[in-house]
């Protein structure tokens, strides 16, 4: 028996993404990290960058292969780490739909914030999905609120940085007309 | 719009840095600037070994002994205040940590296996109690 699969130009084209995406998240996990839960989040970029171009639904397939496939290289899947990144992964998605919702009217559409934006408003999500997961499932103790200030202040840096290298990437993109 | 280099800041972005950069210092301010957000403290909660945790106010002076694994351990409390006076682990940390003045301040001795913590009247039981 053969079996036949009729792929689209879209899911080639999610599946190169979501490549790219679980490439970069891998050799991030590589590196070691100063904070435990503190990541470049170069992936996201890859992420954002879908979003921006082909809307959430292309994002949350990325997303969903990304968390999901990198853990099973890693060895991580449905450990803690698993948990953290899903659903850092799946609030930063949301809070970017919703951020997008006054956007899509079409006599709104040219004021949506550029890569920047949507990026620093991913990275807080995704921070803050994680913190609550982590404090609800791992450690239920009041004192770890007092890093929360500290983990919002590197998701804020390190959103500026992803936002601008999307914003870059996208640039690019637009020059090379792909 | 603000320009770097080749990326174009929408006014929208601004907004959500700006947005961004109160939400981190508002998070400091509860955080970290606040001083007892947990009430005043009432309670000395001890944690020793397997037993369900004992509870001491803190307005009455005393000191309690706790007969651990590797020996004694004494705890102070006085004028409101508890720390450790004297353990007979190797480390010394609890002692080192002097005084607990406010709410939620906590230190432990592991090797003997106890964690004292100061709780107010509104603070309810955290969960560490609950986890074995």
């Amino acid at each position: 028996m053969k079996l036949h699969f009729t792929t689209t130009h879209q899911d080639h084209r999610i599946a190169l993404l979501a490549a790219l995406a679980i490439t970069i998240h891998i050799i991030e996990s590589a590196f070691p990290s100063p904070l435990p839960g503190v990541k470049p989040g170069l992936a996201n970029v890859v992420t954002l960058f879908t979003f921006i171009r082909y809307g959430w639904h292309s994002a949350l397939q990325v997303s969903l292969l990304r968390v999901i496939i990198s853990s099973l290289v890693l060895g991580t899947f449905l450990s803690p780490t698993f948990l953290l990144s899903l659903s850092g992964a799946l609030l930063s998605l949301v809070s970017l739909i919703v951020i997008q919702l006054p956007f899509n009217q079409s006599s709104f559409h040219r004021h949506q914030p550029s890569a920047l934006g949507y990026a620093v408003i991913a990275s807080i999500s995704h921070m803050s999905g994680q913190f609550l997961v982590a404090w609800y499932f791992f450690i239920p103790h009041p004192g770890l609120f007092q890093l929360l200030p500290i983990f919002i202040t590197f998701a804020v840096i390190l959103g500026i940085v992803s936002g601008i290298i999307t914003q870059l990437l996208i640039n690019q993109i637009q020059q090379r007309k792909l | 719009m603000l320009t770097i280099g080749k990326v174009i800041f929408k006014p929208a972005d601004i907004l959500i840095l700006f947005a961004a950069s109160i939400l981190t210092l508002w998070l400091y301010s509860i955080f970290w600037f606040s001083a007892n957000q947990q009430g005043e403290a009432e309670i000395l909660r001890v944690q020793f070994a397997d037993n369900p945790p004992l509870e001491y106010t803190l307005s009455e002076d005393r000191t309690i002994v706790l007969a651990g694994k590797i020996g004694d351990s004494l705890i102070e409390i006085k004028q409101g205040k508890a720390r450790f006076i004297h353990s007979a682990c190797r480390n010394q940390f609890c002692v080192f940590h002097g005084w607990l003045t406010v709410a939620g301040d906590s230190t432990a001795c592991l090797p003997n296996r106890i964690s004292i913590s100061l709780k107010s009247a509104l603070s309810d039981y955290d969960a560490i109690a609950g986890s074995q």
